[in-house]
């Protein structure tokens, strides 16, 4: 048993304050100074939710495997989902305001913006993108409450990277359409009220509506994952799985559907992943500043400084990053290359400052007394989802030399 | 019914204050907040305001900055926001005398307040203006129901609960409750910052502040914390027991 210390609290009121050992949000070139007010009070109020309501509960919740129902109405009650989108009882914040709302969920764990970007960008955006009137009025407002809610199954077992040869096909039928076939690693597949499901017409890709209980429907939860623990994952499978003909999505077709859902989810997870970094840079400084080895502090140590600089400019680079790109979607000046680049770059920098993060906890990084080994785990998921690092690369490969190379001698 | 919610901006609890040439150096906090206690003020008056219909007018005195808390006031529910601007020091009575007129001013005949501000900790701000308007004053309350006749307020310490009645005018002055704080959500910010703030000065409400009884010589850090005391092994429990019970008071 090590030295235990006491510690007189004399004269010191702490009655009124909250959290005094509180996260201190890294923001080395006042990048936030640059949000509008409204952005701020949105961002402390999702902070203070994450402070209380995800940061006590997360390692409990990534252990049993769970995405806490609370959760769900906590987030749907804040009125932060489907953030950028207007009428219809959305929020109608800017695409800044949404990456913020990313960021603040995703230092609390990936997981938990995940369930957002899925709910916002990948559920809800396509309804209000390419939905009937109907559909519009039918869905969004009950999903901008959370009380609905939405996954998006585009993924297949043998379609990852390459989706456009998705086999899952819908054939009419009377008033009907008949969907068969399975999606694979669908985010909120079995808690959800609805799903969006991409799959070939007549050889064309169209979005359908998929509810909750429509007949050879089912959302079985894949079990097993090292990562985004506290997310719920799930396949989605269709055996003559019948849903009425009102249910497709008129305004899409091609792949342009499920690819422009993509490009806003993405945009979310170039603030989000920073996110991670900072709780992971947060906890590296003050663990290093408290542990002492060889009579000092690691952190008096030039080999670990080193690695405290190094987030620093990572995250402060990211950080610019994100921040320009939400101001060029808000002013729809944007390619999606630009999105590409910032997803393929925070992520990255995010998932290696979690591995030095881990590094300098020693040992003790491995336990879930620290946020860092779970951000590091979660990170290899949102390094892979939507649209792998490579792929990436290869989306900026085919835009700087104009070649395409994600498939061999075409 | 109006219901005054009296809102000190404070450094936040997380801040680092600093010192310089004898006055808190205002310039360096990084962040400003409403005064916990003052929350729970707020908190009170926006359950009268969904239980009984009465409209929360929130006021603040201080700095131009200050009127962040109004609107983070607005953005949790409160109706009417007065911020009266001042800038610089300002004794506790003239500062009650100011608050006092903000509160005739709006035409409230409650008024809820912390029962000290987490900057200052001097606690007279409510039992003052109680005085000056000669209302009731009720302190460290930590919950208030509307009765048919005035007020139910319960006041809970550890070593107790009282529960009073209160009849109207009165002011309550709040300590941490077992009330859980409401979080504005989307909706409630964007609708605070098109709501209306009411600016007005000492000169407006008649109030002169020359003739202040107290103001501040210096400010300087607290002393340095004793050492800390270290104890090892399991043969040490029984000190260490001792010492949390009678030095600390922690159990
Ligand atoms: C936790 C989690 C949640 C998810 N949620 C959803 C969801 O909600 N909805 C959904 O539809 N999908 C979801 N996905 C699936 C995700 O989008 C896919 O995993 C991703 O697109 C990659 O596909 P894959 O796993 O089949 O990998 P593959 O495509 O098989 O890729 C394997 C490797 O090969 C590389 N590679 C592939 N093609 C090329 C090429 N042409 N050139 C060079 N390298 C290449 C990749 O970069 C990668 O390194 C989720 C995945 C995870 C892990």
């Amino acid at each position: 048993m090590g030295p235990f210390e006491l510690r007189t609290l004399k004269g010191l009121d702490l009655s009124g304050c909250t959290d005094i050992m509180g996260y201190e949000a890294l923001d080395f070139y006042d990048v936030d100074s640059l949000l509008t007010d409204e952005e701020l009070m949105i961002r402390d109020a999702v902070r203070g939710w994450v402070d209380e309501s995800v940061i006590p509960k997360i390692e409990n919740a990534c252990r049993e495997g769970v995405f806490l129902d609370e959760w769900r109405q906590e987030i749907g009650s804040m009125g932060i989902l489907g953030a950028p989108l207007k009428g219809y009882g959305c929020p109608g914040l800017s695409y800044t305001a949404y990456g913020v709302i990313c960021r603040e969920l995703e230092r609390g764990d990936s997981g938990i913006r995940s369930f957002a970007s899925v709910q916002g960008s990948l559920a809800m955006y396509p309804i209000w993108d390419f939905g009937s009137e109907d559909q519009k009025e039918k869905y969004l407002p009950r999903m901008a409450t959370g009380e609905l809610i939405g996954c998006f199954g585009l993924t297949e077992p043998d379609y990852g990277s390459n989706p456009g040869d998705m086999v899952t096909k819908a054939t009419e039928d009377g008033d009907s359409f008949i969907l068969n076939g399975a999606k694979m690693w669908i985010t909120n597949g079995t808690i959800a009220d609805l799903a969006i499901v991409w799959a070939k017409l007549d050889g064309v890709i169209r979005g359908f509506i998929v509810e909750k209980g429509d007949p050879g429907f089912s959302a079985p939860e894949m079990k097993g994952k090292h990562s985004l623990k506290a997310s719920v994952t799930s396949e989605l499978v269709f055996q003559d799985c019948r849903i009425p003909k009102d249910r497709i999505l008129p305004g899409v077709k091609g792949l342009r559907g499920p690819f422009s859902c993509l490009n806003n989810a993405r945009f979310g997870i170039s603030w989000g992943a920073i996110g991670s970094a900072q709780a992971c840079y947060d906890s590296a400084r003050s663990y290093a500043l408290s542990r002492i080895q060889f009579d000092h502090p690691i952190a008096a140590y030039q080999l670990v400084q080193n690695k405290l600089a190094w987030m620093l400019r990572e995250i402060t680079k990211g950080q610019l990053l994100a921040y320009h790109l939400g101001k060029k979607k808000d002013a729809g000046e944007w390619i999606p290359e630009h999105i590409s680049l910032a997803k393929m770059n925070n992520v990255d920098i995010a998932l290696e400052i979690a591995r030095v993060s881990r590094d300098i906890h020693g040992a003790n990084g491995i336990l879930d007394e620290y946020p860092v080994m779970r951000h590091m785990a979660n990170l290899e998921s949102v390094k892979t989802y939507e649209g792998t690092h490579d792929i990436h690369n290869l989306i900026l490969g085919r835009h700087i030399t104009g070649i395409q190379a994600f498939t061999k001698g075409a | 019914m109006k219901v005054a919610v009296l809102i000190k901006q404070v450094p936040d609890t997380t801040a680092k204050v600093g010192i310089i040439s004898g006055s808190v150096d205002e310039g360096a906090i990084s962040k400003w907040s409403i005064s916990p206690y003052d929350e729970y003020a707020l908190e009170s008056a926006l359950s009268l305001q969904s239980g009984s219909g009465a409209t929360v007018v929130a006021i603040t005195l201080g700095p131009e900055r200050s009127s962040k808390s109004l609107i983070d006031a607005a953005a949790v529910g409160a109706d009417e926001l007065l911020h009266v601007v001042h800038d610089g020091a300002l004794g506790s009575l003239s500062l009650q005398k100011a608050l006092s007129e903000a509160v005739t001013r709006v035409g409230a005949e409650v008024v809820l307040v912390g029962k000290q501000a987490a900057d200052t900790n001097s606690g007279s701000t409510g039992p003052g203006v109680a005085k000056i308007l000669n209302y009731s004053c009720v302190g460290l309350v930590s919950r208030i129901e509307a009765g048919s006749d005035g007020f139910e307020a319960t006041r809970s310490t550890p070593s107790g609960i009282e529960r009073v009645s209160v009849k109207l005018p009165c002011v309550f002055a709040f300590d941490k409750g077992d009330v859980e704080l409401r979080r504005p959500n989307v909706r409630g910010i964007m609708m605070a910052k098109k709501k209306p703030i009411e600016r007005i000065t000492l000169a407006d409400l008649g109030v002169d502040s020359t003739g202040e009884g107290v103001s501040t010589t210096s400010v300087d850090y607290p002393p340095e914390k004793p050492e800390g005391q270290r104890f090892e092994g399991p043969d040490s429990a029984a000190e260490v027991a001792t010492k949390l019970r009678e030095e600390a008071n922690v159990i």
